[in-house]
């Protein structure tokens, strides 16, 4: 099978890193990741179904990890070598049933759900996993898997980045309706991740929320909000302020829903001239909101981006750190000082709206319709450029795109297929 | 690692580091020698002696002169004279002090030392012990002066050692003269020495009082709130009276009053001249009008800009005859 | 020599090409051939005694009214009001005209032993001054006697407990004004007439104003119909003010009205190039304005501020009257019209302009993008009676690099403004409607403005408003050399060089367009027939 690999190779991690940092995706040529021929993943019962990826995203930790700045934290739950990749949309080779018990047939499109939670270990539900939190499944390093916490982490279960297959266990696979595009399909997983961070904290109309950063995750959160008020009834919060880097950026926040879009530097203002609250302190940029935003959602994860949280966020409000972090150094005193909660939001599961349970990718599917979310993939690459691509997932938002996706071969014939 | 290493540094034993009391002992508390019991005997020993003359005359007496151009009126009658001299001056400016020991003649100067209030200079040991160096300061309560502190200032005057002494206890507020106490007199009239009026004008210009610390409300910009005063240039006048003698039966305040008068004659022939001083006995040439607070700063005589006195003025060869 | 009037000169191929202005620098700049240049009259000679020019004024006064010291008396209360740091410009250089009258005043008021004194900056909705501003213009002398013992205060219209209402006039104008002064048994004000808007009933009813007052003239609807606002009968914002005046005076607030003018002498000897005219510049001329223009430009911006507003201006009292407001103001407003009048005959299409570094909102600060609109289509556009020097429908050309620049102790709120009020509209009915509320209540501008050195939340409202008449009358505002993102974001017209500025408003006024250019500072009002 042609595939992207990650190796347990140290001097490759230690290039990766050095490479890297000249920018973010640059350690793809250098680093574990190789391109190559490798034994496809075995067969892993009745209840998995090999999928052919059709279309792979490539997200904020997959560069991470390829550039070898990966959290530490993450070394026990990954094996190596594994095939990276975790927004997949694919077609289905064998028959079975989905998440949902549904059965489908052979060719069938499906989206991943690439948590791999207590179904999929063959171990018995734990408390999460029963309550339909697969992301907080504790059970990531047991069962009859080699330890990953998501397919695209694990060895045995293969990953998005490779021509297929693809070991999907029935409790991932969620059907993706005829209406969706492929590229529409493949932001299933990105889009429940901001689905489920808005989520994360109910609104009121009261609140002044602040997003920091408008790449996916960003303009995720935004479309989030917006879809959630239009169309299941949650408050819509007396203002969204968003702030986004890059003009292509700024103008989507401006269609998908946000009320007010400035530069990064501006965002303090902006924040204090909507709540009418005071200023701390006498340096332009440093200063801190006497009050602020309710509820921030940081979707940078950076050192800064958190400082600049905590700075802008009300005493007693809510910072929703959304995507993956870098390891950074921060000045906690203003969390303490302020009551600020600093609130993580991983993955997916089950949401509640209006009291009805909704799985989060299958809310994600009606998200993306509405929103037309597919307009969000700006790049296509075959496996054979890893490099490009990685380099322009990298630096997406100063080339003005947003999400980048991988094509496998499969994927062209498909297209052709259509036309 | 700088961090790991000067923890280490800070967990060395005894007897590397101080001990510590065990809790069981009584200890004493420790003696604290500032303010009025400060000990300067140590100032007037002979190296303490010859820094400070060497600073006087050749670092804080230059200073002054630029900072402060100033005009001696009566230095010549001092250099006539012998014997421990008292000082008696009036207050308006920490530059007082420099001014006046730049202005006595080197006789007394180097043997000279200064009444200071102990509450202000003499608060902590740092402040206490360079006001003793570099001015000779001894400390002398503002109110009531204490025995300790008049015996000291009469032993040493029976020793050969002039006074400077500022009988209104403090600085102005407002750049009028306030009342005289009776410390100086005292101290004369039992030494025996001869007090000498002096009557300072023009410091209250070059290091004014700060409205903070004279616990004003300050208006205007709301800015006042700088603790730092200003420094100028400013012309400074300095008169030396006559010496005054008690007399036998003279009860020590009517001494006081004669210091007092003598004073004021003084500053009244600064803002007249020699002839009208002593005519008139207007008091409100150096104590101002009685009036409200911005009137009695409106009377106040002008500052005068150091620049006004132009080159000519000051070398008289330059002026073309006309 | 006699001072020479102020005059139109036509160029022709033989006219050296003139100093212009733009921002913390200046250069030379070709007119096309044919254009008009208006020329200030040169600066009036200085009064040999202004001492005693101002004693005099004080005990021989105008219109009804007793003399100065007739009026005091032991016991009363007595404040006194004075122009703040917006006047004059530049600043002048020590002794300050205010600095003068009130050591007057005060002398008066010693010899009859006044004791209630206070003194008060007629701030309005403006900054408050620091101290050594207010050491400047006051003198060390006054400062000294009066700040220590809270006897100088700065106006703070945000204050409910300092404001005394005074009433309503006929057209329904709220007038609300400072209550030590409104209390007082005698007003005093001090003013400086730079231009013909200062002064008269303006200085109470204005500078000691508050928002609820101020917002009655300071919005569109007045400035559009203040054609222009420094000719009085055709100025509603003239008008609004003479109504509270006469509330004010009705009210029975007696106020003694001291009013002044200075000559044009702007510029120090060794800038005197400046105020020149260009074919009569010398070697030595010649030599500092090549000396000065390239230091200013290789100099970082910071250090340029600080070179040109540390500029002190030589300006000398020339008249000064005291006593009833209107009376007194009729003297002053015939002497600023001798000193500044030009006699301009028609108008053309197109008026240009080079804006320096200061407005009468920025001494000692940063002119940012609002405040040079303001300096431009506010203050010089609206040098004129009778009509506008540039035609209805004309172009205006100003030269400013227009950086998007804020001081952001003195003007944080413009900051906000800039942002957020601009990139919606330009409007300035509009953001009067959705966003001048906002503002001006905003308790952060609020604070700032009272216990800061910052302008009132809603000032750069009214920076825009000032700007209302010029933008309904002209057809195109150009700004060459200006950051374009920022000049359009105001609603103008961003160009490079003076040729691409006349091509585009070739577009608006048709080919072969006639200009007129405005050689400004010093400071001059044209008489267009």
């Amino acid at each position: 099978m042609k595939a992207l690999r990650m190796e347990r190779r140290p001097t490759r991690f230690v290039a990766a890193y050095l490479a890297s940092a000249l920018g973010a995706g640059r350690g793809a040529g250098v680093g574990p990741l190789r391109l190559g021929d490798g034994p496809a993943p075995q067969d892993l019962g009745a209840t998995w179904i090999p999928v052919t990826p059709l279309l792979a995203g490539i997200c904020g930790s997959d560069l991470a990890t390829v550039d070898g700045r990966a959290s530490r934290s993450f070394e026990s739950i990954v094996s190596f070598p594994f095939v990276p990749g975790h927004e997949i949309v694919g077609i289905a080779e064998r028959d079975g049933t989905d998440a949902k018990g549904q059965a489908f047939s052979a060719g069938t499109r499906i989206a991943i759900q690439p948590v791999l939670g207590c179904a999929a270990r063959g171990v018995a539900l734990c408390d999460t996993c029963s309550q339909g939190q697969v992301g907080r499944c504790g059970n990531l390093v047991h069962g009859h898997l080699r330890p990953g916490l998501q397919t695209g982490y694990c060895a045995d279960t293969g990953g998005g980045w490779s021509e297929g297959p693809v070991m999907a266990h029935a409790s991932q696979i969620f059907v993706v309706p005829e209406a969706l595009s492929d590229d529409e399909a493949v932001m299933a997983e990105p889009m429940a991740c901001a689905l489920h961070a808005a989520l994360r904290s109910p609104l009121s109309e009261d609140d002044t929320i602040a997003v920091i950063g408008a790449g996916t995750l960003g303009l995720g959160v935004v479309a989030a909000i917006d879809f959630l008020h239009h169309e299941h009834g949650t408050m819509k919060p007396r203002r969204v302020i968003v702030g986004a880097r890059y003009s292509h950026q700024r103008s989507l926040a401006v269609s998908l829903g946000a009320d007010e879009v400035v530069e990064p530097k501006q965002l303090s203002r902006a924040v204090r001239s909507a709540t009418r609250s005071g200023s701390i302190g006498s340096s332009e940029q440093l200063t801190e909101l006497a009050g602020g935003a309710t509820i921030t959602f940081d979707c940078v994860g950076s050192g800064e981006s958190i400082a600049e949280a905590l700075r802008i966020t009300a005493p007693g409000g809510r910072i929703i750190l959304v995507g993956m972090p870098a390891k950074a150094s921060i000045d906690l005193a203003p969390l303490w000082r302020r009551e600020i909660e600093l609130i993580g939001a991983y993955a997916y599961g089950v949401e509640s709206i209006q009291g009805q349970a909704v799985a989060t990718f299958d809310l994600a599917f009606s998200f993306i319709a509405a929103k037309q979310l597919g307009a969000l993939v700006s790049a296509h690459y075959p496996l054979e450029r890893f490099e490009e691509a990685l380099a322009h997932a990298g630096q997406a938002g100063s080339r003005g795109a947003t999400k980048i996706v991988f094509e496998s071969s499969r994927s062209f014939k498909h297209r052709k297929d259509d036309q | 690692m700088i961090v790991k290493y000067t923890a280490k540094m800070g967990k060395l034993p005894f007897p590397l580091t101080k001990p510590t009391w065990p809790s069981s002992l009584p200890r004493p508390n420790p003696k604290r020698h500032v303010g009025v019991d400060f000990e300067t005997a140590w100032a007037r020993r002979y190296p303490a002696r010859l820094f400070r003359a060497v600073y006087t005359d050749f670092v804080a007496g230059p200073l002054s002169k630029a900072v402060a151009p100033s005009t001696i009126v009566g230095a010549e009658r001092l250099d006539r004279m012998d014997g421990p001299l008292i000082f008696a001056a009036n207050h308006n400016s920490h530059a007082d002090t420099s001014v006046l020991i730049a202005a006595i003649p080197s006789k007394f100067r180097h043997r000279l030392v200064v009444a200071a209030a102990s509450d202000y200079f003499f608060d902590s040991t740092i402040k206490a012990t360079t006001m003793a160096l570099i001015l000779g300061a001894i400390p002398i309560e503002r109110a009531k002066v204490s025995r300790r502190s008049a015996q000291t200032a009469i032993d040493l005057a029976n020793d050969g050692w002039s006074v400077v002494i500022y009988p209104e206890g403090g600085r102005s507020a407002d750049g009028w003269m306030g009342e005289f106490k009776s410390g100086a007199a005292f101290v004369a009239q039992r030494s025996g020495a001869t007090v000498i009026p002096v009557f300072i004008e023009g410091t209250s210009r070059v290091l004014p009082k700060n409205p903070i610390e004279s616990e004003v409300a300050p208006g205007g910009s709301g800015s006042e709130s700088q603790g730092v005063s200003r420094l100028r240039r400013h012309p400074v006048s300095i008169l030396f009276g006559r010496p005054l003698v008690a007399s036998a039966d003279e009860d020590v305040r009517a001494f006081s009053s004669r210091i007092e008068e003598a004073v004021i004659e003084l500053g009244r022939e600064v803002a007249t001249d020699y002839y009208q001083a002593h005519r008139t006995k207007d008091r409100s040439l150096t104590h101002g009008p009685s009036a409200g607070p911005w009137q009695r700063s409106w009377a106040r005589p002008q500052a005068i800009s150091v620049s006004e006195r132009s080159l000519r003025d000051r070398w008289p060869f330059l002026r073309r005859p006309n | 020599m006699s001072p020479r009037p102020g005059f139109v000169l036509e160029t022709d191929r033989s006219t050296p090409p003139t100093l212009m202005w733009n921002g913390e620098s200046f250069g030379l700049q070709q007119l096309p051939t044919g254009s008009r240049i208006i020329y200030a009259p040169e600066p009036f000679d200085a009064l040999k005694d202004p001492e005693g020019a101002i004693r005099h004024a004080l005990e021989h006064p105008t219109g009804e009214s007793e003399p100065l010291s007739a009026l005091l008396s032991a016991g009363m209360k007595l404040t006194i009001c004075f122009d703040d740091i917006s006047l004059p410009l530049p600043p002048m250089a020590a002794p300050d005209i205010r600095q003068m009258v009130i050591e007057a005043v005060l002398d008066q008021a010693a010899i009859a032993g006044v004791d209630d004194v206070v003194l008060i900056a007629a701030l309005a909705l403006h900054r408050r001054m620091t101290e050594p501003e207010l050491r400047h213009a006051l003198g060390h002398r006054v400062y000294d006697a009066f700040a220590p013992n809270g006897q100088l205060l700065q106006h703070d219209a945000e204050n409910p407990e300092e404001l005394l209402f005074i009433g309503e006039t006929a057209q329904g104008e709220e007038v609300e004004i400072n209550k030590r002064a409104a209390e007082s048994d005698l007003l005093i004000y001090v003013n400086i007439n730079l231009v013909a808007m200062d002064g008269g009933h303006k200085s109470v009813a204005t500078g000691l104003a508050s928002y609820r007052s101020l917002r009655h003239h300071h919005n569109p609807k007045t400035m559009t119909h203040s054609k222009s606002f420094m000719h009085a009968p055709a100025s509603a914002l003239h008008s609004a003010n003479w109504r509270m005046g006469k509330l004010i005076k009705d009210s029975g607030i007696k106020i003694f009205q001291i009013e002044t003018t200075l000559n044009t002498d702007t510029f120090p000897s060794n800038f005197s190039f400046l105020q020149k005219r260009e074919w009569e510049w010398s070697l030595r001329d010649r030599a500092a304005f090549a000396a000065t223009s390239t230091a200013l430009d290789l100099a970082p911006s910071k250090m340029a501020r600080n070179i040109l507003q540390g500029i002190k201006a030589p300006h000398a009292l020339r008249s000064v009257y005291a006593g009833e407001v209107e009376a007194v103001h009729e003297k002053i407003l015939e002497d600023v019209w001798a000193q500044q009048g030009v006699s301009v005959e028609g108008q053309t299409d197109i008026v240009t302009m080079g804006l320096p570094y200061i407005s009468p909102y920025n001494v000692n600060s940063i002119l940012n993008p609002i405040l040079v609109a303001c300096l431009g289509l506010g203050y010089f556009f609206n040098m004129y009676r009778g009509k506008p020097v540039v035609r209805e429908g004309g172009v205006a050309i100003m030269f400013h690099p227009t950086k998007p620049e804020f001081h952001p102790g003195h003007h944080p709120s413009y900051i906000d403004f800039f942002e957020q009020v601009l990139t919606q509209t330009t409007d300035p009915e509009v953001m009067h409607q959705q966003f001048e509320e906002a503002f001006a209540t905003d308790p952060w501008y609020i604070h700032l403005y009272r216990t800061g050195h910052a302008y009132h939340g809603v000032h750069p409202f009214y920076m825009w408003y000032w700007c209302s008449h010029a933008m309904e009358h002209l057809g195109r505002v150009i700004i060459v050399g200006g950051d374009p993102k920022t000049v359009r974001r105001m609603g103008f017209h961003p160009a490079s060089t003076l040729d691409d500025a006349l091509e585009m408003a070739k577009d608006v006024v048709g080919p072969s367009p006639s200009l007129t250019h405005l050689h400004n500072p010093p400071l001059f009002m044209a008489d267009v027939s």
